[in-house]
């Protein structure tokens, strides 16, 4: 039996469901459970208890799963109108995030498949939290409405299976109430085939590849992944990363010397093409224009990262395990190098130094516990790192010029997960 | 002048028709064209799982509360046992969180931590399982 609020019922029925429990034994309180006075959640379970009484012993399953439909070749739908009526009515029937898309046709997604020797029944997997069936063909139609271009498509497709690891969480993130996005890096000659933006603003606007591939995850996320608000993805706010990924090509020419690529880092060879995704909170950009040392330079960022508490960092004890990406600006990356410093220096010296004090924990906290279990004996003042240990900080030279560096911190249990890029 | 005149005149005459004549196509086609389109949802493809009848008295069996991490669910759970032990005879009570610390995770992240978490729960043999999911 699951006690759920109000507000929560729809995602525990929709997560019960995506699990092959059709019909599940629930009982709804009423909103909210958390951060309300105890009197008042006693008197929530004693105003539920005849309920939860009574569902103990006479509950029974009535709903049955839906029948099985074949997950190829896909459906067709017939609509009538102009570009944009058709838009109104994919966007009426769940069919798009409310921003354009073009409609897929048979014949505009057989081009698009032309863009990869990937047959179009192949099955990548289950898109959570719905468990909608991705084959290569529905990765197609969803970069048709995108507007990408056919030789997108390995990269589309090797997001694709990066996302679907259960290591990469995409339920987790795709439902939780926090402001959630997917980081997705992309390394090795792909960048330039395909024109992948790596340097000035990458992540941004003007940049048809980054553009329109974060755009289609995104549609792939929430059309066969089901993810919508108000449930079951229940964003308290949301935000733009809710339509397109923050996405860039490593600017891998920015590469100081000595210093590896990201995906060499991560175990494949320099001349692989390879695709990293993970769920994120909203980065936070480290401006520094002043610091001539990185003994500076790290002092000064890691007191502007570890605000991230309050946006997720260690706010769950899970996260310390881990990895959070360092997008290092150009500039800040040649500031390190110049004074001598590896990848490893720089890891270490960040790690030590963005730390929390204990006593920025709230009370009612489950870390709080383990987090003394951890770092005991502790006073309110032991600072307490962002991760567990300094290699949890992942280095990928991100962007043009400026003075800018980003910090991706995962959402909890989301791992980067890298996929070669196979045409 | 004369000339000039009837040259625009003809001009009028020759291309007006055709000109008139030209149907809209591109606005034709915006208005009335179908439109075949490829359904982006796709099929859901889920494994049935069958949940265990519930016993049909609580009298003498084993309920395991579990508290997922949440804030005051634990506090929910805690009334709701003690209230199970005012009406229920010879109910045992387990509170997950007390033999099992390590299944108090509200973000478990992946399916296979959460069945690593249910299968520690399940060792202890309840007969029902009640959990409170808060927010």
């Amino acid at each position: 039996m699951t006690i759920a609020t109000t507000e929560f019922v729809g995602l525990a029925k929709a997560t019960a469901l995506s699990q092959g429990v059709a019909d599940g034994c629930f009982v709804t309180v009423p909103h909210p459970m958390g951060m309300v006075p105890l009197a008042d959640i006693r008197e929530k379970a004693e105003k539920a208890f005849p309920e939860i009484l009574k569902a103990a012993i006479d509950w029974k399953p009535v709903a049955k799963l839906p029948p099985k439909k074949p997950v190829y070749p896909a459906g067709r739908l017939e609509l009538k109108g102009t570009v944009a009526d058709v838009n109104r009515q994919l966007y009426a029937l769940g069919f798009s995030l409310g921003l354009p898309v073009i409609p897929p046709t048979p014949e505009s997604v057989a081009a698009m498949l032309k863009g990869t020797s990937r047959k179009p029944d192949e099955l990548l997997g289950m898109v959570p939290p719905r468990m909608g069936a991705l084959t290569v063909e529905l990765v197609a139609i969803h970069a048709v409405m995108a507007g990408c271009k056919p030789e997108y498509m390995p990269v589309l497709i090797a997001a694709a299976e990066a996302l679907l690891d259960p290591k990469a969480n995409a339920r987790g993130a795709t439902t939780t109430t926090a402001t959630t996005s997917t980081l997705v890096i992309v390394n090795g000659p792909i960048v330039d085939e395909i024109g992948i933006a790596s340097r000035q603003g990458a992540a941004g606007k003007s940049h048809h590849a980054n553009a329109s591939i974060g755009y289609a995850i995104k549609l792939v996320a929430v059309m066969v992944g089901g993810s919508r608000p108000p449930s079951p993805d229940k964003s308290t706010l949301g935000g733009p990363g809710d339509f397109v990924c923050w996405m860039f090509g490593e600017n891998q020419d920015a590469l100081p010397k000595g210093w590896e690529p990201f995906h060499v880092d991560r175990g494949f060879k320099k001349s692989d093409s390879v695709v990293t995704v993970m769920g994120i909170y909203p980065p936070v950009d480290n401006i520094d224009h002043w610091s001539v040392t990185p003994e500076e330079h790290v002092n000064w960022w890691s007191h502007l990262v570890t605000p991230l508490l309050s946006i997720g960092g260690p706010a769950w004890i899970t996260q310390m395990d881990q990895p959070h990406i360092v997008g290092l600006g150009p500039e800040h990356a040649q500031l390190l190098a110049g004074a001598g410093w590896n990848k490893d220096q720089f890891r270490k010296a960040f790690w030590e130094k963005a730390r929390i004090p204990l006593s920025a924990w709230p009370k009612g906290s489950p870390n709080l516990d383990l987090l003394i279990k951890r770092f005991g004996p502790v006073t309110p003042e032991t600072p307490i790192p962002i991760t567990f240990k300094p290699e949890d900080f992942l280095i990928v030279i991100a962007g043009g010029s400026g003075k800018h560096s980003h910090f991706f911190a995962p959402f909890p249990g989301c791992f980067p997960v890298s996929r070669l890029v196979r045409k | 002048m004369k000339i000039f005149r009837n040259w625009k005149i003809a001009v009028i005459l020759l291309v007006g028709p055709v000109l008139f004549a030209i149907p809209d196509t591109t606005l034709s086609k915006e208005v009335n064209q179908s439109w075949e389109i490829l359904n982006p949802e796709g099929a859901i493809k889920i494994e049935p799982m069958e949940i265990n009848p519930h016993p049909a008295s609580l009298e003498g069996k084993t309920v395991l509360l579990r508290w997922n991490g949440k804030h005051n669910g634990d506090k929910f759970l805690d009334r709701v046992a003690e209230l199970l032990a005012q009406k229920v005879k010879g109910i045992k009570i387990i509170k997950s969180w007390e033999v099992a610390s390590e299944t108090v995770d509200p973000i478990t992240g992946s399916q296979e931590r959460s069945m690593e978490l249910m299968k520690k729960l399940a060792a202890f043999k309840p007969d029902l399982v009640i959990g409170s999911q808060a927010d």
